[in-house]
Formats: C-alpha cells, sequence, structure tokens
C-alpha cells in the first residue's frame, strides 16, 4: 500500500475525506434530462444522426446535452450498407463489415457530377499548382494554402479530374465517394493497413473477430480538406468536452491538482 | 447457509480505519445508522439457519412485495455457490423488484463466461483526447448513481501536463515550493506521473501540451482486490472479469484500499437513478441497480461484452482509442495492438497483471 503512487492516494483521500466531514447534502436532482433529437458521431459536422426509438423500446443513440455528441450507441448498426468490395488483402471479411454512406453527408454530391462539372466543363485540368478559387470557398476556405499536404497536392490528387462525383486513384481509376478509403489509404499506407487491421479508427458492434461491425470511414474522422488544424498541427479537430466530475463536497474548486508538490 | 464455506468471522462492526486512505474515524460522520448490511450479517452470522429462515418467513408476512423481495435478498447465497435454480429464483426476484421500481421491463442476465475467451482491453494514450465521453458512455450503461447526492463515475480521465526543461526554470523542479532539489533540474513536471489533473474543463480538448490518461479497473490477474474481500464477495470469472456480488458486499472498503489503480467506487448513500435515464438491460454481476453501502467499479460492460457487443466506453470514443477483444483469438483487436504496438501495463511492478494495456503507434 505504501507505494501507491502519492497522486491517488492524495486525490483519493482528499474526496473521501470531504465525505467523512459530513456535508451529505441530500437534494436529488430529479429534473428530467430532455432527449436531445440529434447529434454528431466523430467529427463534428461531417455526421448527423437522428435519436430514434427501436423496436425493443431502447434508442439507437443517446445524446449528449453538453456537447452534441453521440454518448450511447444503442443500435450499432443504424442506417448502415454494406462496406462493399475491398482490395484482396484485406482482412475484415472474417466478419460483415458495414459502413454508413458519406454521400448522404454531402450537400454537394447530388449536383457535382452533372451541374457543374459535366465532364467536359470546367475543361479537365492537369495544371496542379494551387490558384485562388471562386467556388468552394465553405469546403475549402483558402485553396493557395489546402491544410493537407503541404502544398504538395491539390483537389486533383483527389478529386477525379472529368468524374467529379468520384476520387481518382494513382492510375486515373474511380474510387466511389462512399469508399474514401481507399482514396487515403493511396497515399498512407500505414494508416489505412492499421485500419483495416482495426486498429486504426473505430468499429462499433461486435468484438468478435467473425463478428459483425460498423466501420468508420476516414472522413468519418478527418476533415480531407484540413488536416493540418493551423497551429494544432493535427489530423483531428478539437472538440467540446463533457463536464468534469462534480469536485468532492467541500472542495470549493480544484486549484490544488494545478500546483503539482506545493499547495 | 451454514454449509457456505465463506468465511464471516473477521467481519468487525467497526472496520478500523484504513490509514492509506484516510478513510473514516470511529464514530465519526459515519455513513449511516440503522440497520447496515454489515451490521446485519455480523448480528445474524451466528444464528443458526433456521431461525433465520423464520426471520425471513416472519418478514415475507408484509404485503409489501418490494419489501418482500429485499428480505428475500437478504438471505440469498453468495452468487458463485448458487445452484441453477437459486440463480434463477434470485433473478426473478430482483426483475420483479427493479420492474416495479423503474417502470419498465428489467432483464437481469446471468449469462456465464464464454470458453476460450478471456477478455483484453488496450487504449491508445496517444490518440485519447480526454473528452470524457467514455466516462459518461459508461453512466448511461451502467446505471451508477448521478446527481448533485452522489455521482459515481467508474472512469476518470486524468490530464498529464507535457511539461518543459529549459534554462529559465534551472533551479526549480518537483516539488516546487518545498526548495527540495533533485539535481539538475529545470523543469516543469513532465510524463505519466498518474497525478494528472481529474478537473479540467477547457473549451475545447485536447488542450495544447497536455495529454491524457483515463483509468478504470484493469481487470487483474492477480487482483489485490479480491485477495482483500473478507466475504470473497469479489472475485474473478473465467473470462478474466473481476465481478462484485453486490449482494453480498458488505462495504468493508477493504477492496478500495488495496486498488492500486483506484477503480472502486463505494456508495455511502442511496443510489440515485432517475427512472428515465436507468438502463433495463442488466446482468446480476454487472450493472443491475445497485444500493446504498456496496462497492462497485468497470466490469468491461459484462452485461454487453457476454453478448458480444463492445464496451459502451469502446464505441463512443470519437478518435477510436479504445480498442477491445478476446486474448486468446490472434485475430482480435487487442492481440493485433499486443503484436505491432509499444505496449506498457500500468503499475506493473505491483504484480497485479492487469489485462488492460495502454499503447502508443
Ligand atoms: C486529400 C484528398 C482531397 C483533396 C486534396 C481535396 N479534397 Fe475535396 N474532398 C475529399 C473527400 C474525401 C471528400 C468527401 C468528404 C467526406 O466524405 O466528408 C471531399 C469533398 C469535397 C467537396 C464536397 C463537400 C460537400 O460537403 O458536399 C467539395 C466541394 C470539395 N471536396 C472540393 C475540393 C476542392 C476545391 C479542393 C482543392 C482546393 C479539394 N476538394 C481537395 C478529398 C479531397
Ligand atoms: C495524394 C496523396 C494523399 C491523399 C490521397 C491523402 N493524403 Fe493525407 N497527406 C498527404 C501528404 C503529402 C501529407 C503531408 C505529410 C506531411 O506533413 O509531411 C498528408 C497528411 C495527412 C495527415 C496528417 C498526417 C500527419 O502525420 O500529421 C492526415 C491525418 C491525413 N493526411 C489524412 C488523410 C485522409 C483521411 C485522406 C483521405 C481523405 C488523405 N489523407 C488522403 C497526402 C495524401
Ligand atoms: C475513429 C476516427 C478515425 C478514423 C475512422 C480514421 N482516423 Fe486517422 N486518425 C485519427 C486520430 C484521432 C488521429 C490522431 C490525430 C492526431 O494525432 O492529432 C489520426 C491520425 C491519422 C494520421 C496521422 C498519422 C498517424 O497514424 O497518427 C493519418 C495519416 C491518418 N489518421 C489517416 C487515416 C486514414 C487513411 C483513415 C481511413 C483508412 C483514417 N485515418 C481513419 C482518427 C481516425
Amino acid at each position: 500500500m505504501r507505494v501507491l503512487d502519492t497522486g491517488i492516494r492524495r486525490s483519493t483521500s482528499a474526496c473521501l475525506r470531504v465525505i467523512r466531514c459530513g456535508v451529505l447534502v441530500l437534494g436529488l436532482t430529479t429534473a428530467a434530462t430532455s432527449v436531445a433529437q440529434d447529434c454528431f458521431e466523430s467529427r463534428q459536422n461531417a455526421s448527423k444522426v437522428t435519436v430514434k426509438e427501436s423496436a425493443d423500446g431502447q434508442v439507437n443513440v443517446k445524446c449528449s446535452e453538453t456537447t452534441g455528441g453521440v454518448l450511447w450507441w444503442g443500435d450499432p448498426y443504424d442506417a448502415t450498407v454494406p462496406m462493399g468490395e475491398m482490395p484482396i488483402e484485406a482482412d475484415y471479411d472474417h466478419g460483415e463489415a458495414v459502413v454508413k454512406s458519406r454521400t448522404k453527408q454531402l450537400a454537394m454530391f447530388p449536383v457535382c457530377g452533372t451541374a457543374c462539372h459535366n465532364g467536359t466543363f470546367p475543361p479537365p485540368n492537369d495544371d496542379k499548382t494551387p490558384r485562388t478559387l471562386t467556388m468552394h470557398t465553405d469546403v475549402v476556405p483558402d485553396a493557395t494554402n489546402l491544410q493537407h499536404g503541404r502544398g504538395a497536392i491539390w483537389c486533383l490528387d483527389c478529386h477525379h479530374s472529368e468524374t467529379r462525383n468520384h476520387f481518382t486513384d494513382h492510375s486515373g481509376n474511380l474510387i466511389d465517394m462512399n469508399e474514401p478509403q481507399k482514396l487515403c489509404g493511396k497515399c498512407h499506407g500505414p494508416a489505412y493497413r492499421d485500419w483495416r487491421g482495426g486498429l486504426h479508427g473505430k468499429r462499433i458492434g461486435e468484438w468478435a473477430s467473425t463478428g459483425k461491425k460498423r466501420w468508420f470511414v476516414c472522413t468519418e474522422c478527418h476533415n480531407p480538406h484540413d488536416v493540418q488544424q493551423g497551429e494544432r498541427n493535427s489530423g483531428f479537430a478539437q472538440l467540446e468536452s463533457e463536464p468534469a466530475p462534480r469536485l468532492p463536497k467541500g472542495l470549493e474548486n480544484a486549484d490544488h491538482e494545478r500546483h503539482h508538490g506545493g499547495h | 447457509m451454514t454449509e457456505r464455506t465463506i468465511p464471516l468471522t473477521n467481519i468487525t462492526d467497526d472496520l478500523p480505519c484504513d490509514s492509506a486512505v484516510e478513510v473514516c474515524t470511529p464514530g465519526e460522520g459515519k455513513p449511516e445508522s440503522g440497520i447496515t448490511r454489515r451490521k446485519f450479517v455480523k448480528n445474524t452470522s451466528g444464528m443458526s439457519a433456521a431461525s433465520l429462515l423464520g426471520t425471513a418467513a416472519l418478514m415475507t408476512n408484509s404485503d409489501d412485495a418490494h419489501a418482500t423481495s429485499e428480505w428475500a435478498e437478504w438471505f440469498q447465497g453468495n452468487y458463485r455457490l448458487m445452484s441453477d435454480e437459486e440463480k434463477q429464483e434470485a433473478v426473478d426476484r430482483l426483475e420483479r423488484r427493479y420492474s416495479a421500481e423503474y417502470g419498465k421491463d428489467v432483464t437481469v442476465d446471468t449469462t456465464p463466461a464464454q470458453e476460450g475467451v478471456l477478455f483484453g482491453y488496450a487504449l491508445n494514450i496517444q490518440k485519447c483526447i480526454g473528452c470524457r465521453r467514455c466516462v459518461k458512455a459508461c453512466v448511461e450503461e451502467n446505471n451508477q448513481s448521478r446527481g448533485e447526492a452522489q455521482e459515481t463515475e467508474w472512469i476518470r480521465v486524468l490530464k498529464m501536463e507535457k511539461g518543459e526543461f529549459s534554462e529559465a526554470k534551472m533551479g526549480e523542479g518537483y516539488p516546487d515550493d518545498y526548495g527540495i532539489q533533485v539535481g539538475g533540474n529545470a523543469y516543469t513536471a513532465a510524463g505519466v506521473v498518474i497525478e494528472g489533473e481529474h478537473y479540467y474543463e477547457p473549451e475545447k480538448v485536447p488542450e495544447e501540451d497536455s495529454f491524457y490518461m483515463p483509468i478504470a479497473c484493469m481487470q487483474c490477474e492477480k487482483p489485490p482486490c479480491v485477495k482483500v474481500c473478507p466475504v470473497r464477495t469479489t472475485y474473478r470469472e473465467p473470462d478474466g472479469i473481476v465481478v462484485i456480488d453486490y449482494n453480498w458486499c458488505i462495504g468493508c472498503r477493504m477492496c478500495i484500499g488495496a486498488c492500486p489503480y483506484w477503480a472502486r467506487r463505494f456508495n455511502w448513500g442511496e443510489p440515485n437513478l432517475p427512472k428515465d435515464q436507468m438502463n433495463p438491460v442488466t446482468h446480476y454481476l454487472g450493472n443491475r441497480p445497485r444500493m446504498k453501502g456496496v462497492v462497485e467499479k468497470c466490469t468491461f460492460c459484462i452485461q454487453r461484452t457476454r453478448k458480444g457487443r463492445y464496451p459502451a466506453c469502446v464505441e463512443v470514443c470519437p478518435v477510436g482509442a479504445r480498442k477491445f477483444g478476446n486474448l486468446l483469438d490472434p485475430e482480435s483487436e487487442v492481440r493485433r495492438v499486443l503484436a505491432s504496438k509499444r505496449v506498457f501495463r500500468m503499475k506493473a511492478d505491483m504484480n497485479t497483471y492487469p489485462k488492460f494495456f495502454y499503447y502508443v503507434d
């Protein structure tokens, strides 16, 4: 017992000591908490899940009132479709793999292959020099400073030059927009390999290697147009956190833990 | 009752203060008066089985279904020693009581460990952003007490400072204020020291210059909590999960003192679990509602994982830092982590052999 780390011991005793002081105020919070109607999964604004009741009276998800993120998964397969073809070496096929459609979350998708980019207009362009764009500033605020690739890549390294509602592989073949993993995988081998093995990214559903799992695809976590986040230099955007634990009764603030060593 | 081999003799009414955690001072601020589980067990442990049954029979004359089942609960055996029929009886009783209490169909599952399964967990501290969604998912799933009077959370996320070494701080060091020089120090504390901040609350996470380290029950292979439990109500299941039969817990809190990971929580008061938030899918050894005076902790979501589902914290983690699976299956996510990542166990020097691994890419 003596070799316990002082930190844990100190904080444990702090809270227990307070309870000993007998300030157990009994004011049960009975305020019924209203259920938020929809929430996001991993990347804010990249997905929206709507709370609904399933047959057994449970809900598909529970949402956080504080942050608007999913807090609990009732039905992990809600609104999913089969993952589809994967390259031959992929090792997911021990079990059933499902994903959520990305194109359903993309506002531009229904029109981008036809209305503006019809294959001949605007003329397919092999010039990958970053330039100011008049369109898509909502998606890529400053195209001359794309927050992905540090100047080494540009729009048409990912988006197919003629068929804009698809991505492109290294040889100009089409990649479905619902399979961003194939796009990202062409440049990010190690991450892709880990993702296939279930180490990078996440899966929900059944833990058995032969079980049914919903896989999260790359763009459900990473914003392809901003994997740098400026100064932060991180592929994952910051989130709001859930509230801190309540302070032990009698403790007014947590200043003590900000000063290591002294009090 | 008399045939049970569980020793009750060394239970004392007032436990000595656990000096390591400064839990109690005799006579001062004891959690509650009246009949406590501990007193009850003590007072009755000397009686014969017959007189116990007699008392039970008297009590069951009450019209109150609730009281009846509670009384019956006092006389049920240790879960591990119950026959299948006894388990069924206990579960039926609990289901009836919980369903009435929470106004919905509550199920109490008893699914045993699967053969060939040993659960393991791996957490990527490089990816964790400290958002605490796991903490709250756990509460949603596992029916912990919430609210002002008693807030119980099984996972605690510690914020670690990255710290720094610099010429400007030459001569400073840890511990700052005591003037103790540990030689050549010029830094603010850096690295995993299990002395993180619990109560951080920035606008956004992860904060600059910080990383995060969630802790919960490590489901040790050699759990000190199991060793010290005087009534053997906490024990290891064949799939490696350390469980608690809440009905046999006497609230002595020895396990809390013994756990080097601060994983166990005590119900000082009656837990507050609002009906509308109660998760009705429960396991006897897991998330069924607890009572005042018993200890609880993470069970790898036994009610989910025994049915094949990932634990709630794994599913909710937005960055995918949490991996779970069967340690006996080389294809499982945990095994792949062990095979290809750099892994450590917390406080391995305590010889607890946790089945919870931390790793970095
Ligand atoms: C690293 C690959 C990559 C690069 C480079 C890239 N994109 Fe994208 N883009 C994507 C992916 C992947 C999606 C789909 C995002 C999703 O699934 O959420 C996308 C989606 C879009 C969309 C549709 C957004 C919507 O919500 O409907 C537009 C418009 C777009 N990109 C424009 C651009 C422009 C303009 C550039 C160049 C300045 C660019 N992209 C560069 C990968 C890329
Ligand atoms: C055409 C090649 C290419 C494609 C396709 C591509 N990336 Fe990148 N990615 C890069 C390059 C180049 C970098 C910059 C590495 C560096 O910082 O030097 C990068 C950086 C990143 C980083 C930050 C890496 C780090 O180490 O900080 C992330 C995260 C990332 N990409 C994710 C993605 C995702 C997700 C996709 C698919 C939507 C994708 N990439 C598609 C080339 C690509
Ligand atoms: C569940 C969310 C999630 C998914 C899905 C996901 N990633 Fe990541 N990824 C992360 C996080 C979190 C990081 C760490 C970011 C950081 O360090 O700032 C990361 C980091 C990366 C990096 C930086 C290098 C590294 O390995 O740390 C690359 C490259 C990357 N991801 C590519 C991908 C690709 C490609 C896919 C799809 C095949 C993908 N990611 C899917 C969450 C995810």
